[in-house]
């Protein structure tokens, strides 16, 4: 039943994604450009079929990308406030972009800005990142064995690359920096609509098979010693959920920034709503709620009067940080709790 | 009697990379009995977590082999274990929003698909499970609203469903106020002797498992494992043997731990029944050795519901024990 309401959510702010903006549409106009090939009006099928749609598909799968990685990496590490980012991953992602920003422009001594530098290559250069962060900590993961240590390291590893991140900017020019700082503030409309299908696609795969962890998962709830005695093999499946976290996180953060709080609010907003701890309802539920979020935080990005200039991060961390602290308020204890 | 684990010449401990192994049970072959409540029964730090470790294949062990139902314990795989031997921890489940029923249902994980799709029969174990330990009532209670025991049985519960023929549990009576150790020892008894579980549970309350226990194995750092049944070890003089510390004496009569004596004050009472076994307490608990029946210079005698104290020559009645206690605490110099 909640899961009807919730698609019925998204549904609807998937649609409101495409008639509300600088330029309403209405929705009528919006059904016959979306179900009819015979355009009415050329500037409103542009509109519509070049930057909302593929913009709205990239804001729910990001999202329920986003929240499910979140969700993973909860479980695994048994911390509330666990998120994609928690394992170096996006940061990763930032030093491909900086170093590839650095070496395009300072190095080559050219005056290229962002808007001349393709997005494809920042989308590279960003999932190059990650995806070596990605095999660092696979290979760390391999020797550590044990989930603690492998989020310290995955936060010192965050650190190390957020350090590179810093003096490459500091050697890079100004324009740069300001690429830089622009990408970091993350979009949904990066996303062109050739590289649309490329991004579903790889997202649907993260998405599937994050849910055929969902026996492990459950298990991991546990603890460790209850999991293995329930037969559960711990190596493989700590293996299994960083790979798809982390592929989850840098096909996102290479198409749309680094988003924050999606992954870390949603998990625990599905906990609330669903009041279950059962993996079988929270992956759908989260990756429903995740969606209907970055599709929620984008039509505000987007709202007439702001003519698309909020950055995303700025609009999911405004209602992503109200969600953290209600969260807080009501389960004051969950930091106090001995291990 | 058959014996479904058999630990041969079996030394234990745990390796640390680049360090030299830590062995806390050398050398010892011991069985554990089809159909027994069995304690294992040592001071903290002894090895009990270890071994229990070890025996479920969480560990491996430093030397020696376990054989389990006659095959070796590394020729199973890891659901083949889970199938054999369940484990019930002190650990507590941080994830507070998880359901009573879904934590009892972790216990059929082994038996289902990939999915974990709980068919007819796996639901009616599981409500047989939470049955068995009355937990039915709580299904769907989240495990945050729970007290300590009732958190217990909701992990013995999920143990039963995983429907082992051995349960091990480690330390399961550390947390649980008095009434709920003793629920929780005959909910064992009642497990071994209905429904033929083994189990072996891991306890550093001496008095609890000599009372409730088939058989217990006795561990001490260092030294190696000794097992007998409890009488059989209060007899051969082998508990005082490896429990006496210093300031603490093992009370064979009692089958329980007492303060050795702190001075020569003696009194005889002469009470029977009730009475004279809480006298007794109280007089002890103040110092007194206290002799039943014999002639000594102080004496107490329970007549017609007075304490009857004589001293000297001198006779004073006491309608409680406690001004019994207060007078009696004056005669400190004897």
């Amino acid at each position: 039943m909640k899961f009807a309401w919730l698609i019925g959510l998204m549904a609807v702010l998937f649609i409101l994604n495409l008639f509300l903006g600088s330029v309403i549409i209405p929705i009528s106009e919006v059904f016959k450009i979306l179900f009819s090939e015979s355009a009415t009006g050329q500037t409103e099928s542009l509109i519509i079929l070049n930057f909302r749609l593929p913009q709205a598909y990239t804001a729910l799968f990001a999202g329920a990308a986003l929240a499910v990685a979140g969700l993973m990496m909860q479980t695994l590490f048994r911390n509330p406030l666990a998120d994609p980012s928690i394992l170096g991953i996006s940061s990763g992602a930032g030093l491909g972009v900086a170093l590839l920003l650095y070496f395009t422009g300072t190095a080559s001594n050219q005056v290229i800005t962002a808007d001349i530098i393709s997005h494809l290559g920042i989308n590279m250069a960003a999932f190059v990142g990650a995806l070596v962060v990605l095999l660092l900590i696979l290979f760390l993961s391999n020797k550590l064995g044990n989930a603690v240590s492998l989020l310290i390291v995955g936060i010192m590893i965050a650190y190390v690359a957020g350090a590179l991140v810093g003096f490459v900017k500091y050697l890079s020019r100004k324009e740069d920096v300001y690429a830089y700082a622009l990408w970091g503030l993350g979009s949904f409309s990066n996303v062109g609509k050739s590289q649309l299908p490329v991004f579903i696609i790889s997202i649907s795969i993260g998405l599937v098979l994050s849910i055929l962890m969902m026996k492990s998962l459950n298990l991991l709830l546990l603890g460790d010693r209850y999991a293995v005695n329930l037969g559960l093999d711990i190596q493989k499946t700590t293996i299994f959920i960083v790979v798809i976290t982390g592929f989850l996180t840098a096909v996102v953060t290479a198409y749309a920034g680094p988003i924050a709080f999606i992954g870390l609010a949603v998990p625990h907003l599905a906990r609330s709503l669903f009041k279950t701890a059962d993996h079988k309802l929270l992956l759908p539920a989260t990756m429903l709620l995740g969606a209907c979020l970055a599709l929620f935080c984008n039509l505000i990005a987007r709202l007439p009067g702001f003519d698309g200039s909020l950055p995303i991060n700025s609009v999911t961390s405004l209602i992503g940080a109200p969600i953290v602290i209600w969260f807080i308020f009501r389960h004051r204890n969950f930091s106090t709790q001995e291990s | 009697m058959r014996n479904v684990i058999e630990c041969k010449n079996l030394a234990i401990g745990y390796k640390e990379k680049y360090k030299k192994e830590t062995i806390l049970i050398p050398d010892f072959t011991i069985e554990l009995h089809e159909s027994e409540l069995t304690a294992l029964i040592g001071p903290n730090g002894a090895g009990k977590t270890t071994l229990l470790k070890t025996i479920s294949g969480n560990l491996s062990p430093i030397a020696g082999e376990i054989n389990l139902l006659e095959k070796n314990l590394k020729s199973y795989s890891s659901v083949e274990l889970a199938k054999l031997i369940s484990i019930v921890l002190t650990d507590r489940i941080l994830d507070q929003h998880i359901k009573v029923f879904d934590v009892v249902a972790t216990g059929r994980y082994p038996y289902t698909g990939f999915w974990a799709k709980l068919n007819q029969h796996d639901q009616s174990v599981i409500n047989n499970s939470m049955e068995m330990v009355g937990v039915e009532s709580f299904a769907n209670r989240t495990f945050n609203t729970l007290s300590d025991g009732e958190r217990q049985k909701v992990m013995i519960a999920k143990a039963l469903a995983q429907n082992t023929p051995i349960i091990l549990l480690d330390e399961p009576a550390a947390f649980l106020d008095y009434p709920s150790k003793i629920e929780l020892i005959h909910l064992l008894q009642n497990l071994v002797k209905k429904h033929n579980k083994t189990i072996l549970f891991s306890s550093h309350d001496l008095e609890l498992v000599l009372r409730s226990a088939d058989r217990l194995w006795l561990v001490a750092s260092g030294k190696p494992i000794i097992t007998d049944i409890p009488e059989q070890l209060i007899l051969d003089g082998i508990i005082e043997q490896y429990f006496n510390q210093t300031g603490l004496r093992f009370d064979a009569m009692k089958g329980q731990f007492s303060q050795p004596d702190r001075g020569n004050k003696r009194i005889s009472i002469f009470a029977d029944g009730l009475t004279g076994i809480w006298l007794c307490n109280a007089l002890e608990r103040k110092g007194w050795q206290v002799n039943h029946d014999t002639d000594e210079p102080v004496c107490v005698h329970y007549i017609k519901e007075e304490y009857i104290l004589i001293y000297k020559e001198k006779t004073s009645c006491f309608k409680k024990l406690e001004y019994l206690l207060t007078e009696i605490d004056k005669y400190e110099d004897n």
